[in-house]
């Protein structure tokens, strides 16, 4: 919803006669920060007890490898205190957890220490309707001539909803993310799409969608927008660094970036139907 | 209380200035076109014996207090004829002059001592003019001339790029602008991203542009004034003109509706829609259209009828999925009436609006928002001598704001139907202006402007904690939008906010000799309305918010000195200024705030300062087969929003940042060249630093896609903005004066096709995920012709 309408500002814009060309422009690289990748996710149907949280760095933006970091310990307690420990795959950044209990509507505290520094972010672990159906059309996108792969779902009427959802697929070189709200279509049937003029049938497409807090909705509303290249543009707001949840008790100077989010999640694979 | 007593300690002193009376007659009366009886804007009346000069005012009016004698006058006009006569005064006298422009009867008319130059006399600076025949004679590009073009090439004024609505002046934003078409205000100046102005150059007959020293009897915006004026339209004979061209076309028709009294006008504008697109097989457009009118009649000696209108709008469809429809509607009615030889009124009531919808077929949304005002307004001019001109009046406006409504267009549709509060204002404002020569070569002129601001019901407000809407959220060291913690209820027209400010204004000028003098200028000025909007360049969804309790009213104090010259016998000009300008309670934006459709817009701003100083020069060339003008700006336009308690980190580290309307330099060579009477050619060239931007100083990875990381606002510009624009003009049968008259404008805009950029955007490649920089710019090489016709 939101990239909708300003995607759809940006386009009437470039409509007349708009031309986009890939420039060399030379950059600065600022200080190194600390990027904490700490997604829970808890698929419907699974346990939700093995759970990856990366820990990577800031680096210069045309760089082609991304530094992670490794030695870092990593906790998850719930509300109870009981501590989830993360360890380290030697080397890769990445920090399993086997024997996490993810519960519904419960606080979770994560504690990194690193370098001498103890970083903390707390949230709660939000629900999420089911997926009830997908439907395909070939009348998609702003122009009306690509495929486009729509998934439903009801809103609860009774509460305020955030929703973030992923779309992973062969056709998509990176996934593709929208987070929506139910401001305007409060207990309603919701739905959200993707559409490619690269979509063959037979391609798998790997749908999710979690359930997420208000202060997540707004991180993301913004990272995604400075990701996706809505950051410059002549109908962007003035880009920032989006700041998310997780703090740097030892010196605030030196933020850490990145989220610390649990959501449940409602995950289907959709196979693109041949056309008729 | 305090503020009262100075408003009538004013009024005391104006009612004391303009006390001493002497025994002296007035010649007054009207000039105009004496082809078509259209009035003439600033025409001037010299006195030969007594060397004494004056003007005429919007309405074409002039009064000037004599002693009893018999004097010759000379009257002249901007590219009309001078003509000269005698006038026995031995009691008041009422006289109309008629000028012939320039191209009619060229034979009898002796073209000297009429053309423009810069002011020397008058306290007014920082203020540029142009009359319709000078707006005829700027370069045209893409087969019309422009007027908000015409004033993009005067210093002080650029504009935040190519696909940007609006323009900026001395480093204000866009809605900072008070422009004024026929007196009604309007909303939004450009059709299709600013390729266009709102403005049928054909219907137009006088533009002044106040950057500065701004009169009192303009207010409610803090940056400018651009103050058009309408034809009025030929009350001798049935006139048609219009133009053909690749891009748009245009027919105006005026005429008398009974001769020599009443007259009509009316034009319209259309593009086609399809030529601004790429050449693709789908069904987007583009295009826009308006319409101006005017009926003008002359009821007594002393009593004129003026009703004006126009509606424009713009139209973007998107493959029937999207549907943009946005435009101005205004109606004026005016009633001139003179009380006297020496007072002038004028009573206008007008209604102007600005309309935006939207409509998503795919998602089922259909958006509209808009904001309305009606207008009274009363104005007197006031010659009391030859010394003294008074201007007083009042100005009310109420204001009925529409966020956006929201609706389902089908029963399919996922959407439920919402209305955003509707929100209404109320603003008074009471002025008094006088213009003095103190001595022969110190004018002085001074004024004071009280303004009202009431914030009416009916509508249910928020509270927050502490009276703030925005929260700042220690922990993660960001603004976060406060929840409510109740509301309140306002019924009809009960006060929700009250304001009041007083707008001294005061003006200088010391001649120093015949054709140079030194003006100093100071205004303070208050803004009640903010355009709610934290996109890079102004888009087309304006949505204006009324200050209230949490949103503050921007207040302007503005000084500039000038030195003005015209020198070998006024065939050269130059101006040359300084400004320095801070606007208190500039509202800014927290990161990332959503400002569509945001029923609680006091949620996400926060109230901020900004300042601007800048060097213009303006060199001129006047006469001859070859004019123009340079001109080059060196300014700074920057902006803060520090933290509210030391705790906060306020917007940007709390620390100033350019605004994304900086310009520091901004060079603009306009010139016309006349090689015979068949061929004219016209060139302009543009040099400006690049726009403030942002750039990322880094990367990192969060949910498997790449997002940059940026350091402080504004700290980067985008490349140069250059291009250079030609035209030439071909009459075929330019001997030719009465009947059908044709002519061709072949143009180029862009002429070496400068991919200048209107951004660049830095994004994940969508096919292989590397990172890259993207620049977007809008407007290669245009080439247009146009076949202009009149009869």
């Amino acid at each position: 919803m939101k990239k909708i309408l300003y995607t759809l500002l940006a386009c009437s814009a470039l409509m007349l006669t708009g031309c986009e060309e890939v420039i060399d422009v030379d950059l600065g690289t600022g200080p190194k920060r600390l990027v904490v990748d700490a997604s829970i996710n808890w698929i419907k149907g699974t346990s939700g007890n093995e759970q990856t949280i990366k820990l990577t760095t800031t680096t210069g933006y045309y760089d082609a490898e991304i530094p992670v970091v490794s030695g870092a310990t990593v906790v998850v307690a719930n509300s109870a205190g009981t501590l989830y420990e993360f360890t380290e795959v030697p080397g890769t950044g990445q920090y399993v957890c086997q024997y996490f209990v993810p519960q519904i509507n419960e606080a979770y505290t994560l504690t990194i220490l690193y370098n001498g520094q103890t970083y903390t972010g707390s949230e709660t672990l939000y629900d999420v309707p089911d997926i009830t159906s997908i439907a395909q059309t070939e009348d998609g996108g702003f122009e009306g001539n690509e495929t486009e792969i729509r998934f439903f779902f009801n809103d609860n009427a009774a509460e305020e909803n955030y929703y973030l959802s992923r779309f992973d697929a062969e056709f998509l070189a990176i996934p593709e993310y929208d987070v929506n709200e139910d401001r305007f279509t409060n207990g309603n049937e919701m739905f959200e799409f993707v559409s490619d003029e690269d979509i063959e049938p037979q391609d798998i497409i790997d749908i999710k969608l979690y359930g997420i807090s208000k202060q997540y909705y707004n991180y993301m509303a913004k990272l995604l927008e400075v990701a996706g290249g809505g950051g410059g543009g002549p109908f962007s707001t003035p880009p920032a660094t989006v700041r998310g949840n997780v703090v740097n008790q030892t010196d605030e100077a030196n933020y850490p970036l990145g989220y610390f989010r649990l959501s449940r999640v409602s995950a289907v694979s959709y196979e693109v139907q041949p056309t008729e | 209380m305090n503020r009262l007593f100075y408003f009538y300690f004013f009024m005391a002193l104006f009612t004391f200035v303009s006390g001493y009376s002497q025994d002296k007659f007035t010649l007054s009366g009207s000039i105009a076109d004496s082809g078509s009886n259209e009035t003439l804007i600033g025409a001037s009346v010299y006195i030969k014996e007594l060397q004494i000069a004056t003007t005429t005012n919007q309405y074409g009016f002039y009064s000037i207090s004599l002693p009893a004698g018999t004097y010759t006058v000379q009257v002249s006009y901007v590219s009309f004829g001078t003509i000269e006569e005698t006038v026995e005064l031995q009691a008041n006298v009422r006289k109309n002059f008629g000028l012939a422009s320039g191209t009619e009867e060229l034979e009898e008319v002796i073209i000297d001592g009429n053309k423009p130059k810069a002011d020397i006399r008058t306290p007014q600076m920082s203020m540029n003019r142009l009359t319709a025949a000078e707006i005829k004679k700027m370069p045209v590009v893409l087969g019309e001339v422009d007027v908000l073009k015409s004033i993009l090439q005067l210093p002080g004024v650029t504009n935040a790029g190519e696909g940007a609505s609006g323009f900026n002046v001395r480093g204000g934003a866009s809605d900072q602008n008070l422009i004024l078409l026929d007196e009604a205000t309007i909303y939004n100046s450009s059709h299709l991203f600013g390729f266009f102005s709102v403005f049928n150059s054909d219907a137009i007959k006088d533009l002044k542009l106040y950057k500065g020293g701004i009169p009192a009897r303009y207010g409610s915006r803090v940056a400018s004034v651009l103050d058009i004026y309408q034809k009025e339209g030929n009350s001798k004979d049935f006139h048609m003109n219009g133009g053909i061209g690749l891009i748009s076309s245009r027919l105006l028709a005026e005429g008398p509706i009974v001769k020599d009294r009443g007259s009509f006008l009316v034009g319209g504008r259309t593009s086609y829609a399809h030529l601004f697109l790429k050449l693709t097989d789908n069904d987007n457009s583009a295009s826009f259209y308006d319409f101006n009118t005017k009926i003008s009649y002359k009821l007594t000696e002393n009593n004129n009828l003026y009703l004006s209108g126009y509606f424009g709008r713009d139209l973007f469809n998107i493959a029937d999925n999207f549907e943009n429809t946005y435009g101005n509607t205004l109606l004026n009615l005016r009633w001139n009436h003179l009380f006297s030889d020496k007072l002038f009124s004028n009573m206008s009531m007008i209604y102007s609006d600005y309309y935006y919808g939207l409509k998503l077929d795919f998602i089922g949304f259909n958006w509209d928002s808009g904001i309305k005002n009606y207008n009274f307004k009363y104005d007197f001019k006031h010659y009391i001598s030859n010394n003294t001109k008074l201007d007083y009046g009042v100005n009310l406006v109420y204001y009925d704001f529409n966020p956006g409504k929201i609706t389902p267009i089908d029963d399919e549709s996922p959407i439920n139907e919402d209305q955003l509060d509707k929100k209404y204002a109320f603003e008074p404002a009471f002025y008094i202006d006088a213009e003095q020569k103190l001595t022969d070569k110190l004018s002085v002129s001074y004024g004071l402007r009280y303004s009202l601001f009431y914030r009416l019901g009916s509508q249910t407000l928020n509270t927050y904690a502490n009276n703030q809407a925005v929260a700042w959220n220690n922990d993660l060291k960001i603004y976060e939008e406060a929840t409510p913690t109740g509301t309140v209820n306002y019924g009809n027209n009960e006060t929700i906010a009250d304001f009041n400010n007083l707008e001294p204004r005061a003006a200088v000028s010391y001649q120093l000799t015949d054709d140079q003098s030194v003006k100093a200028s100071y205004n303070r000025m208050a803004q009640y309305l903010h355009l709610i909007s934290n996109t890079a360049s102004a888009t087309p969804l304006d949505v204006w918010a009324p200050s209230d309790n949490f949103i503050k009213p921007q207040l302007l104090d503005q000084v500039a000195l000038g030195y003005f010259r015209n020198f070998k016998n006024d065939a050269y000009s130059l101006e040359a200024e300084v400004y320095y300008k801070k606007v208190k309670n500039r509202i800014d934006y927290i990161d990332g705030a959503d400002l569509i459709a945001n029923n609680a817009i006091e949620q996400v701003v926060l109230n901020g300062r900004s300042r601007a100083y800048g060097l213009e020069l303006l060199l001129r060339k006047n006469e001859g087969k070859f004019t123009g003008w340079i001109s080059y700006t060196l300014s700074r336009s920057e902006q803060q929003t520090p933290g509210r308690t030391p705790e906060e980190l306020g917007i940007n580290n709390g620390q100033w940042y350019k605004t994304g309307y900086d310009k520091l330099h901004n060079l603009s060579v306009t010139s016309a060249y006349e090689l015979s009477n068949k061929w004219q050619f016209g060139a302009i060239f543009t040099l400006q630093s690049g726009r403030p931007v942002t750039y990322p100083d880094g990367q990192y990875q969060y949910g498997d896609i790449i997002v940059p990381s940026y350091g402080l606002r504004n700290d980067n510009r985008l490349p140069a903005y250059h291009h250079l624009d030609v035209s030439a003009t071909y009459v075929p049968k330019p001997e030719k004066k009465k009947g059908w008259q044709g002519e061709w404008v072949f143009s180029i805009y862009n002429l070496y096709n400068r991919q200048n950029a209107a951004s660049i955007t830095f994004r994940q490649n969508e096919d292989n995920a590397n990172n890259e920089a993207v620049r977007l710019s809008i407007f290669g090489v245009i080439p247009s012709v146009t076949y202009n016709f009149k009869f």
